[in-house]
């Protein structure tokens, strides 16, 4: 089984428990959308029974993979092809050309659903129906292992959502976290990135600063690859710490699969609201 | 209240101190002929900075910082010692051979340690917006004792010598590490070659071009800064932009100087017909393709709107108006929707799963109609252009002959 993300990989072994073999193409703790496949991943790919994808435009390199890998059973639409967003419900759909402060390029939907730990439901759910498909044979055995994960992570939401109950308002760098604050209840007052790739004009930053300030927003998140300056910056000016937050298994050491990857980031958090 | 002098102030101090350091590099750069080489040292300091990482040192620690600067005097000194083959192979080449060899090792050492790959764009990707006072003190202070130090050196060491270049790459890998950090690879090139060049333009000595150059690139940097703020733009990417048309401008004072008033007489006739020949190809244009891109005749419709009632009758131009209208409805409906989805993620009752699988479908509903508006505005001014492409562009054409010959409406000119 191949993902193209760390995370992913996490839930399909979720699912698929110790008889499979799982890997990721994207390298643990790099920024998913600025990835550049390599050689063997092509050779990892036409090895595969099945490919969980992350869909909505994030890792649109893997199509050009899939056809030069020449396995069918993978290919859009083959039994083991996995568009891990199918049942998930997406936020910021674009409606064309709205006004700028928006945040993100995609215009399907922000991709960073895995961060609702709500929807590992609906993403282990479609890698269910792959794994029963392609091993039909073991089809008990990963419905068990994915109904004891899901209330596994249950118990667990209880627990995040109780540590988030008080979080404080906060300012994000790259508009990466929609799902996990609808999901806790946190609120984002505003995306220091509004462009990918194209810094703040000092308009923006003035504005940032003065909502945060009027918001009272105790910290700036950022992913390890993100600017530090910048946070810094708002956060000085703000009276708020900066909060390096993983958007995805690896990017920070303690990470180390779905699980801890949310508990790390609500833990970050919920330091920040005890303070 | 945040007014635009209290918050450009410190990055205009920084651009100050990058453009004193620089345009004197620059300079040199600009002698020697190596213009990339600041590119090739600052991703020598990120791949140092990365292999301090993967051995275990702290991001942005001593060791890290000691890291960047052995290997920026490294690749200084194998700079210096490979000028021997600069008969045959230009510097130029061995410098685009040690930038690109740099990044591609840094890409697969950060294979190897995960965590690694923020260190690499840390280094590269400054912001002179976000400048901080901290990191300003540091660098003001390294300008200032290279700056010193090195031109005392480098008048003692025999130019033709080993130890003159490696001096001269040593001292300035240190300012770029330090300058590529604060302001970007991008805005730090500007800084090196623009006042430089605008230097060399304009004078013959080194001390009046280096005058010339500090003068031109503080007052652009300037400029930029005020532009970004007023029309809310990227600094770095406005001031870059800044730079290259101080250079045009600088171009065009250096051609037209001397004889000023027969130049700017032949100028003035070259940018006529410069303009009466974009005019005409445009009435051709017109006329071959006018469902293709028109971008003059959109450019003076931009400027002034009222110019399509000349071509587009009255009921079209009612269609294409209220069609606009509607794109905007629905704009602003889409954006009501997805503000309401967005407060409700902490304010309010919490919208369930299903409900925000359908304010997506409707969003995606109102891109499709946005769309279908867009498209009648653009039938409207196509058809319209199309039924009178004969006449618009036998306007465009008359509007270049009218240009060209002047004596056609004036006694003499």
């Amino acid at each position: 089984m191949v993902a193209s993300t760390a995370e992913l990989e996490s839930l399909v072994l979720a699912v698929g428990g110790d008889g499979i073999a799982a890997s990721h193409l994207i390298p643990a703790g790099q920024d998913g959308e600025t990835f550049q496949p390599r050689a063997q991943d092509v050779a990892r790919i036409s090895e595969a029974n099945v490919v969980v994808r992350v869909g909505v435009d994030y890792d649109l390199w893997l199509d050009a993979l899939l056809r030069q890998s020449g396995n069918a059973a993978v290919e859009r639409g083959g039994p083991g092809y996995v568009d891990a967003s199918t049942y998930v419900a997406l936020l910021d759909v674009r409606a064309g050309g709205v006004g700028p402060g928006d945040g993100h390029a995609h215009g399907r939907g922000n991709p960073h659903y895995w961060l609702d730990p709500a929807n590992a439901e609906m993403i282990t759910g479609a890698i269910l129906e792959a794994l029963a498909r392609v091993d039909p044979a073991h089809a008990k055995r990963y419905e068990a292992n994915r109904t004891r994960f899901l209330g596994e992570l249950e118990a667990k939401v209880r627990e995040w959502t109780r540590l988030l109950e008080h979080a404080p308002p906060l300012m994000a760098y790259h508009d990466t976290w929609p799902y996990l604050a609808r999901r806790f209840r946190l609120r984002f007052v505003g995306i220091v990135e509004t462009r990918p790739g194209v810094a703040a004009s000092p308009a923006h930053l003035a504005q940032l600063v003065a909502a945060g300030k009027e918001a009272g927003v105790k910290a700036i998140v950022r992913e390890p690859w993100e600017p530090a300056r910048d946070a810094d910056f708002i956060a000085q000016r703000c009276g708020a710490t900066v909060v390096v937050l993983a958007s995805g298994v690896g990017a920070v050491p303690q990470a180390r699969d779905y699980v801890s990857l949310i508990d790390y980031d609500v833990q970050a958090l919920a330091r920040v609201g005890s303070r | 209240m945040w007014d635009p002098v209290s918050f450009l102030a410190l990055p205009a101090l920084a651009c100050a101190a990058l453009v004193a350091i620089h345009a004197y590099f620059g300079l040199h750069v600009l002698r020697r002929n190596v213009v990339f080489v600041d590119l090739a040292l600052a991703q020598v300091a990120a791949l140092g900075a990365t292999v301090a990482f993967l051995v275990g040192h702290a991001p942005q620690g001593a060791a890290a910082h000691a890291y960047a600067a052995g290997f920026t005097l490294a690749a200084a000194a194998l700079l210096a010692s490979s000028r021997s083959w600069s008969a045959r192979v230009p510097q130029e080449a061995q410098i685009g051979v040690i930038y690109v060899v740099a990044a591609a090792a840094a890409l697969l050492i950060v294979d190897r340690a995960p965590q690694g790959a923020e260190h690499i764009r840390q280094i590269l990707t400054g912001n002179i917006l976000t400048v901080g006072w901290d990191e300003l003190r540091w660098a003001i202070a390294l300008y200032a004792i290279v700056g010193a130090v090195y031109p005392v050196l480098a008048r003692r060491l025999d130019p033709a010598s080993w130890r003159s270049d490696f001096a001269f790459y040593a001292a300035f890998g240190l300012v770029v590490t330090s300058s590529v950090a604060l302001a970007g690879v991008l805005l730090v090139f500007a800084f090196l070659i623009v006042p430089a060049a605008i230097g060399v333009l304009h004078a013959d000595t080194f001390r009046r071009q280096l005058v010339i150059a500090w003068i031109a690139g503080t007052a652009t940097s300037l400029v930029g800064l005020a532009i970004s703020y007023a029309a809310d733009l990227s600094t770095g990417a406005t001031l870059v932009c800044a730079y290259g048309v101080a250079l045009m401008i600088a171009g065009l004072v250096r051609a037209l100087r001397g004889a000023a008033r027969a130049r700017l007489a032949a100028a003035g006739r070259g940018a006529r017909l410069l303009l009466a020949g974009l005019l005409a190809v445009s009435g051709l244009w017109i006329v071959a393709s006018p469902a293709a891109d028109q971008p003059v005749l959109d450019a003076i419709e931009r400027v002034v709107p009222s110019a399509r009632s000349l071509y587009i009758d009255d009921t079209a131009l009612a269609t294409a108006n209220e069609a606009r209208q509607y794109a905007a409805r629905y704009r602003s409906e889409a954006e009501a929707l997805r503000k309401r989805e967005s407060e409700s993620r902490w304010n309010g009752s919490p919208i369930p799963d299903e409900e925000v699988r359908r304010i997506a479908s409707f969003l995606k509903s109102y891109n499709e109609m946005i769309r279908g508006e867009e498209f009648v505005v653009r039938e409207v001014r196509n058809r319209a252009r199309a039924a009178h492409r004969f006449a618009l562009g036998a306007a465009f054409l008359l509007a270049a002959a009218l240009l060209s010959w002047p004596r056609l409406y004036a006694s003499r000119t």
